[in-house]
């Protein structure tokens, strides 16, 4: 009976104290303790950095800084996600956030990321000399939050080859919707049983259907309330694209992977900047870029991520000397050749360092400043939920499942109901 | 004195079993009863991803059942669950029979057929994905090879081929797997003795199956029906998002309330009323869980 009873007793206790091992607060086991004597910060990023180290600007940071940058990978899908539930237990073990545009007021609001108006004062960080979409995003915060890692953009990527084939002009960066979707149809390659071989332009993406709602007239994103803003524009390059899609010029929406432009099934291609660092020269035909074709107004959507310093850090000097390196010229000029990214602040983004050198086809790099002049911070700020949502209503009525007023009807819908 | 010497005892014996029971309580209430109690809670407030949190009554149920979204998702998700728990819980059954015919090379069929039970769900949706893709799709080229005709079917934003194609893929997830060798096990343990009375009595095979083999394995059936219930309405996120997104593509139709929980909760931020669809997910496990149950009082054959 006593052996039962304190064998009771261990199992309790070591049960007991199992289940609770698991909920002591993240930061126990981190230290701020460094084998450098720097000390160590730790940024959250979506993206891998750079395998070569001369393109790594973590790395080049640590050499320049003698800080130790840990970096903390986080996949894009989930990012934001993350990041927010960080903000809201008030994890520490990350310094640097690289915030994204829907966040960054809303961690401001919440105090999750502190001002960098103190530390900015006494930097060399040219904070007067940042793209204007940037300067307006950043405005109403009451204070400068976070610092943009890099400008990227949208860009209509043709094939060389099949252009050539077809006897048609190149693009230019003043190539107009009415230029864009003749060449489409005219690029258009159909088998004998009518089935399309190869396709005009592939399907807008979830980034680039904004760029023709917002070319085809809408304002897209209302900074003023928060909202999505879409109407006759959106009908108007929906039914567009349902017109493409039925006579074949462009697929259909479905559950697809592969990249049919890379793969040589289509002659065009609305994408964002990054790619040209993955295509490189990774592609079996020659290919160059241009603006997004202009409709009623020109029109791209910005991307970019802030850096921002954690409010709960317990390295923010150390964290913003890191921030000064990678918005410096050297960190700058790095980010843009790794990723193919022009920098956000003007001076540096006209040397020109985000021409990427595999892109050995590419010879319209004006294509990158004009729609960098001509892009804004839209969708991006809404959440990716109404976004996603809506170019899903839109896909709907490219299947003729709903038409396209419909389409937007129920995305603006739903877009109310979630922003309120 | 006796008596009291006596209670003690007793007293003593039951408190050393409470206390071998405690832990699982401490667990349960930790880490089953406390979320739950909480996402009540939260289904109260306008709780955002990033802690921002007012008390709002019941606002998020009203805002709920004036959604067309929520609607439209708790239509397919009482579709979904039935379907998948019917066709998985069929096709278990017959795999289970038969894998239990006494032939050569048994237990090579059962590992193939098992195998791709434990594939990790999200690898096997993604595997599936390119299968049944479109232009680049394995299934289309394959049919186009066989036909000598261009085919590109588009299997998954088909309205009419896109629940064939997930009910099809359920057929591989590790639920029916599980739910073979269970089934496979009990089919072991119908008494040999009511199949020789059955020939004796001249039954044929549908009729052995129907008065024996099913009243004999309807426990068995009870308890996959409520796990494969169960797995329908929490475990079909893993298998749908890769295979048709957080919007459940074409056009929202399958859209189950997981998938619609989690785009509220961690792509619009709304933890608060995404707890409140939890919360209606929650009544409706517990409603189909209470249904099968009342179901199953004159359908299961209970030998003792």
């Amino acid at each position: 009976m006593k052996k039962e009873k304190i064998f009771a007793l261990v199992s309790f206790a070591a049960l007991t104290g199992s289940m609770f091992s698991g909920c002591g607060s993240s930061s126990n086991g981190k230290t701020n303790s460094s084998s450098n004597a720097g000390g160590k910060v730790t940024i959250a990023v979506w993206n891998e950095p750079n395998t070569n180290e001369e393109l790594n600007m973590y790395a080049q940071c640590e050499k320049k800084t003698g800080i130790d940058v840990e970096v903390t990978v986080i996949p894009e899908s989930d990012y934001s996600s993350k990041l927010n539930q960080m903000v809201s237990t008030g994890d520490d073990s990350i310094d640097i956030y690289v915030v994204w545009e829907n966040d960054i007021a809303n961690f401001a609001h919440e105090n999750g990321i502190v001002a960098l108006d103190d530390y900015l004062s006494k930097s060399s960080i040219k904070t007067n000399d940042f793209i204007d979409a940037v300067e307006k995003l950043s405005s109403g915060l009451g204070g400068t939050y976070g610092l943009p890692w890099c400008a990227a953009t949208e860009l209509l990527y043709y094939n060389q080859d099949m252009f050539d084939a077809a006897g048609i002009e190149y693009p230019d960066n003043n190539w107009s919707y009415s230029d864009f979707k003749a060449a489409a149809e005219k690029l258009t390659k159909k088998a004998s049983d009518g089935s399309t071989e190869i396709y005009g332009c592939t399907l807008p993406n979830t980034q680039t259907w904004w760029a023709g709602i917002g070319g085809a007239g809408d304002q897209v994103y209302d900074p003023s309330t928060g909202k999505l803003v879409i109407g006759d524009g959106a009908v108007s390059f929906v039914t567009d694209c349902l017109n493409m899609v039925k006579s074949g010029i462009m697929p259909a929406p479905s559950s697809d992977t592969a990249d049919l432009f890379a793969a040589g099934k289509a002659a065009m291609s609305w994408q964002g900047s990054w790619n040209i660092g993955t295509y490189g020269s990774k592609l079996s035909f020659n290919w160059d870029i241009a603006s997004i074709p202009t409709n009623k107004i020109k029109y791209n959507t910005l991307h970019t991520g802030f850096y921002t310093i954690n409010a709960k850090s317990k390295n923010k000097d150390n964290a913003f000397k890191v921030i000064e390196y990678l918005m410096g010229e050297e960190g700058q000029t790095i980010n843009s050749k790794a990723s193919g990214n022009p920098s956000a602040i003007k001076s540096i983004a006209d040397k020109g360092a985000w021409k990427v050198e595999s892109a050995t086809t590419v010879e319209n790099w004006d294509a990158i400043t004009d729609s960098l002049n001509a892009g804004v911070f839209g969708y991006t700020c809404l959440p990716s939920g109404v976004t996603n949502n809506a170019v899903s209503e839109f896909n709907s009525a490219l299947l003729g499942q709903k038409t396209p007023q419909q389409a937007v009807e129920n995305a603006l819908k739903y877009a109310n109901e979630t922003i309120g | 004195m006796v008596p009291n010497k006596f209670n003690k005892k007793i007293l003593k014996r039951n408190l050393t079993a409470y206390a071998f029971c405690l832990p699982w309580f401490i667990g349960f209430i930790c880490f089953t009863l406390f979320p739950i109690i909480f996402m009540f809670a939260v289904s109260l407030t306008n709780r955002k991803l990033n802690g921002k949190s007012s008390f709002v009554g019941f606002s998020n149920y009203a805002a709920m059942f004036q959604s067309p979204t929520f609607w439209n998702s708790l239509k397919i998700t009482i579709f979904f669950t039935v379907i998948m728990m019917a066709v998985t819980t069929v096709w278990a059954v017959i795999m289970a029979m038969l894998l239990n015919h006494k032939q050569k090379l048994n237990g090579i069929f059962q590992f193939f057929y098992f195998i791709p039970s434990v594939v990790p769900t999200i690898s096997l949706a993604y595997a599936f994905r390119t299968i049944f893709g479109k232009d680049a799709g394995l299934l289309n080229y394959v049919i186009s090879m066989i036909s000598g005709k261009n085919t590109s079917i588009n299997w998954m934003y088909d309205p009419h081929t896109v629940y064939l194609v997930i009910f099809f893929i359920t057929l591989f997830t590790y639920n029916t797997g599980q739910m073979m060798l269970v089934f496979r096990s009990s089919l072991n343990d119908v008494p040999r003795e009511l199949y020789e009375a059955c020939d004796m009595d001249g039954a044929g095979a549908l009729r052995k199956f129907t008065m024996v083999t099913i009243p004999m394995i309807s426990p068995i059936i009870l308890f996959n029906s409520v796990t494969g219930c169960i797995s329908a309405l929490n475990g079909s996120f893993a298998l749908l998002y890769p295979l048709t997104g957080e919007n459940g593509d074409p056009n929202g139709m399958t859209q189950v309330l997981s998938l619609l929980i989690y785009k509220e909760a961690f792509s619009n931020m709304k933890v608060g009323y995404a707890s409140a669809l939890s919360v209606i997910l929650f009544l409706i496990a517990c409603l189909f869980g209470i249904i099968i149950f009342a179901f199953s009082k004159k359908t299961v054959y209970y030998e003792n």
